[in-house]
């Protein structure tokens, strides 16, 4: 867990996606992918939650930090119509081979975001399959 | 001060009106800037405050939370509750009531009331989907 600095204000913004997905390696048989991944290997979906916070000085004109309505459109455009109602197997981040799960997916959307938001200015993405489960990622 | 052992939370809520507009901008200016939030509106807040301590062998407890509930009270909940953050609350006087301007106000106001350097984050939920938090002064004197 990274610690926050002081001296800096961080924001988080909710987003909400559906999406399809399944574990699979495709280079196993399925027995295999069935002893390691169970139920896993069969397609189903989540309603995720996403959490973008990110971080630095207050502009003392505006008093915030960036445009929240900007970060909404951002975000928007890049994450969640991407993966919205989406299978996300088929998408170009995981089908090359890279399974899909929450791990996977949080580090996929920090490189979505990082060459928008800036990797200093993005401090961490968390990402929840569902209300008992959530990945955190602080970039690479 | 070395890590601490522990750190305890404490939820608060407080329902205030507020505006996003800095007075030194014009009225289509600050339109623009803020879209619906310089329109006079309201939220259901919630304040989160953590402090830091170490377990009191004695008691097993690492900070009194009805002392940290009484401060809390004080020092921000019976500035804000049911006013307009904009008229109502000389202590928020000269600031535009972003949550990110919130935070680190109610941060300023807090830490005086608590034991010293006990404070360790004030976040401000505006709304189920926004949150602005902040963990003190770049320098802060605090720290031992």
């Amino acid at each position: 867990m990274k610690r926050p600095e002081t001296g800096l204000v961080y924001a988080t913004r909710r987003f909400t996606f559906s999406a399809a997905h399944r574990y699979w390696r495709p280079e196993w048989s399925p027995e295999e992918n069935r002893k390691a991944f169970g139920s896993l290997t069969q397609v189903h979906g989540h309603n995720y939650t996403l959490e973008v916070t990110i971080r630095g000085g207050v502009d003392e004109r505006t008093g915030m930090l960036m445009d929240l309505g900007e970060l909404k459109r951002m975000v928007g455009e890049a994450v969640t119509q991407r993966f919205d109602h989406s299978d996300l197997n088929e998408d170009p981040l995981f089908s090359p081979g890279a399974i899909p799960t929450t791990e996977n997916l949080a580090r996929g959307v920090w490189d979505l975001l990082a060459p928008k938001l800036g990797s200093d200015r993005l401090w961490r993405i968390r990402l929840w399959e569902e209300p008992t489960f959530y990945v955190d990622y602080y970039g690479p | 001060m070395g890590p601490d052992a522990l750190t305890l939370t404490r939820t608060f809520h407080f329902s205030a009106g507020h505006r996003l507009a800095n007075p030194a901008l014009g009225e289509a200016e600050n339109r623009a800037l803020y879209g619906p939030c310089f329109r006079p509106h309201g939220h259901n807040y919630l304040l989160e405050v953590s402090v830091g301590g170490r377990v009191d062998p004695r008691t097993g407890m690492a900070a009194d939370l009805e002392a940290l509930e009484s401060a809390v009270r004080r020092a921000v909940l019976d500035l804000v509750d049911h006013r307009d953050l904009n008229a109502d609350v000389p202590a928020l006087g000269g600031i535009i009531t972003t949550g990110e301007n919130l935070a680190r106000q109610f941060w300023r106001l807090l830490s005086p009331a608590l034991p010293p350097g006990s404070l360790r984050r004030v976040a401000v939920v505006e709304t189920a989907n926004n949150t602005f938090e902040y963990y003190g002064e770049a320098d802060d004197g605090d720290t031992q």
